[in-house]
């Protein structure tokens, strides 16, 4: 990417200290841990539904998603509209205000609520294990691609971004998290537009980007099948060329088609997106994640809880024109860097692109992006650890102001763990970002399982519950073993699945077995009594007592 | 091959037959579920409770936008 001038300068300084004086403001008004924590409870729809959209999409995924739809197209936008807005509207309705009726602070309090200690210890340790890690990955991750951008440091983008997100969030925890997400969500739309906006008018329109998107995609997979079928066997080969193609298009690519099939070399086969992004990973982050769900419950009332989900659906229709298409346009302007090297294809066009001034506002945007995940890892990280396991099992007196004391503490404690495992991770190769993410799968299945069991149905036990999690804990865990090249080697077996990436499946049927496992053992072992099933959805009444 | 290899087999043989255009239906189906089962929630649940009535502050109506444009989007693509 071209040099940063000072102009640019300029204006990624103008963010970063509207987002200190927003966080630092926003701090000045915390009092006690239900502040720090919940933001009192107090929070308006428009900011968590913001705050949410801005959570979710992280600085490696406005960067990482590019790349991927450069290499396999409009498909990516799968992740953000079937595998968000149908969750989100059921959540909206359904879970989101039961949880905020039961007046949890965490979903594994509402866990021990419904069902055991066992269970929330098990759920709460599985969540800050991997929320834990993920801080390091996302700023080691974000400082490759920050780098890329600006020229930077990998070192000095690691422990900027790590000190600012600690600085506001050891302030004004939720709260700061919340409002600063706003701004960011706002920054991070408007550079992406812009981005949109400029990057189609030099293609020349929405049309001659569609042509030629058809034209580039459908040379590269015709090159692609080339080099495939010559490392092909010739019964393999006629297998291809024998197989009914069932209503597929031959006149263009899979570029700009969000169903492809089974066999695509996409992470996006059809039945995995509807199956296990639409029905499963979907619900399980949007209604199992503490990170998500936490802003949720700190709303003023069940009706902004619920109108922070839709508006938050609402907002998410855009963000894949946002993220993927300018992917889309790195295809068509640099058509020659080829899948190998897709992640550059974004900040070469971000070099070629944008004049001065605006490099820097996108610079800002991915900031932003990278910030506002940043922030809310390290707040729900803190939050879990505070409520589940030091309030829980070391001061269950602990009052007000010992809860914020220490939190503030342990949100500095997991900024320092963030920094350390961030330079420890610069000795790993670049496919750990991928384990982490494929780690979330090992806990969405299981996690929406308990969930869905404990708040759809009175007769879901908690001993089937801790056994469903477990059963489907290891599922995930087998399954990907089974796909590990050197296990299927030492075993003498074929890979499981024939996706690149099959960690959609991993949740499906982690989420089945988990069910499965719940279902039976609740039937034949004892069943729970009334105050723990009241914790079903329709056994409390709007103010939290029984119905 | 084990018995996991097989099921896995079996099952990509079957969605493999499935054709695309009727994947595509299932997705739009999805939605489709999702917005009636959205249109007949009773209005206590997405209206305000201190002011009940008002257009702007009925969900079912901003949900219902959301899952437009969605079922545009996926017949479109």
């Amino acid at each position: 990417m071209a040099q940063l001038t000072s102009i640019d300068y300029l204006v990624i300084l103008s963010y970063l200290a509207a987002t200190m004086v927003i966080g630092l403001w926003v701090g000045s008004y915390v009092r006690s841990g239900s502040d720090f924590f919940l933001a009192g409870r107090s929070l308006p729809w428009w900011a968590i539904g913001m705050s949410l959209v801005a959570t979710d999409i992280g600085g490696t995924d406005l960067m990482g998603v590019g790349g991927d739809a450069y290499r396999y197209g409009i498909v990516m936008g799968n992740f953000e509209w079937i595998g968000c807005i149908p969750a989100m509207l059921v959540g909206a309705f359904v879970f989101i205000p039961h949880l905020w009726r039961c007046r949890v602070t965490t979903i594994p309090e509402y866990l021990e609520r419904r069902f055991s200690v066992q269970l929330r210890s098990s759920v709460a340790a599985c969540w800050l294990f991997l929320m834990a890690c993920n801080l390091g990955v996302m700023l080691l991750a974000s400082a490759v691609f920050l780098k890329s951008l600006s020229g930077w440091d990998i070192s000095v983008c690691i422990l900027t971004t790590a000190l600012l997100v600690g600085a506001y969030t050891w302030s004004g925890g939720l709260a700061a998290v919340v409002y600063t997400d706003v701004l960011q969500g706002v920054v991070m739309i408007c550079g992406c537009l812009i981005f949109v906006a400029i990057g189609i008018y030099e293609v020349g329109g929405i049309e001659p980007l569609i042509d030629k998107i058809h034209t580039v995609a459908k040379a590269k997979d015709q090159q692609d099948a080339w080099q495939r079928e010559q490392k092909m066997t010739p019964e393999e080969r006629l297998a291809i060329k024998t197989k009914p193609r069932h209503d597929r298009p031959t006149h263009e690519s899979e570029h700009l088609s969000l169903v492809l099939p089974v066999d695509t070399r996409s992470p996006g086969p059809w039945p995995g997106i509807l199956f296990g992004l639409g029905l499963i990973v979907g619900p399980g982050y949007w209604i199992g994640n503490q990170c998500i769900v936490q802003r949720a419950l700190g709303a003023k009332s069940e009706y902004e809880a619920r109108a922070s989900y839709v508006y938050g659906a609402l907002i998410k229709n855009l963000i894949p024109f946002l993220v993927a298409v300018p992917g889309l346009i790195a295809l068509v302007k640099f058509p020659e860097l080829g899948h190998g090297r897709a992640d550059v294809a974004l900040p070469q066009l971000v070099g070629a692109l944008l004049p001065v001034g605006f490099r820097g506002m996108f610079v800002a945007a991915f900031l932003a992006a990278l910030m506002s995940s940043v922030d809310s890892y390290l707040n729900s990280a803190t939050t879990l650890y505070v409520n589940d396991f030091y309030r829980r099992f070391y001061r269950p007196e602990a009052d007000e102001g010992q809860m914020l004391a220490v939190g503030r503490w342990t949100t500095i404690g997991f900024v320092v763990w963030g920094i350390y495992f961030a330079f420890q991770l610069q000795a790993f190769p670049a496919g750990i970002y991928t384990i982490f993410q494929t780690l979330l799968s090992f806990f969405l299945g299981p996690t929406l399982a308990v969930l869905v069991a404990g708040m759809l149905s009175r007769s879901a036990s908690s001993d089937g519950a801790v056994t469903g999690f477990y059963a489907g804990l290891l599922t995930s865990i087998g399954l990907f073993s089974l796909n590990q090249p050197g296990v299927c080697r030492w075993l003498d077996l074929k890979p499981l699945f024939q996706v690149g990436q099959p960690y959609l499946y991993y949740s499906i049927w982690s989420f089945l077995v988990a069910m499965t496992f719940i279902v039976i053992f609740s039937y034949f072992l004892r069943s729970d009594p009334p105050e723990k099933t009241r914790y079903a959805i329709g056994g409390l009444n709007p103010e939290g007592g029984a119905a | 091959m084990t018995l996991l290899h097989w099921i896995g087999n079996f099952l990509r043989h079957q969605l493999d037959l499935v054709p695309l255009s009727t994947a595509r239906w299932l997705m739009i189906g999805l939605y489709l579920i999702v917005m009636f089962w959205i249109i007949q929630l009773p209005s206590t649940e997405t209206n305000p409770p201190d002011r009940p009535g008002t257009w702007r502050g009925d969900l079912k109506i901003w949900a219902w936008f959301a899952i437009m444009f969605q079922i545009v989007i996926y017949s479109v693509f």
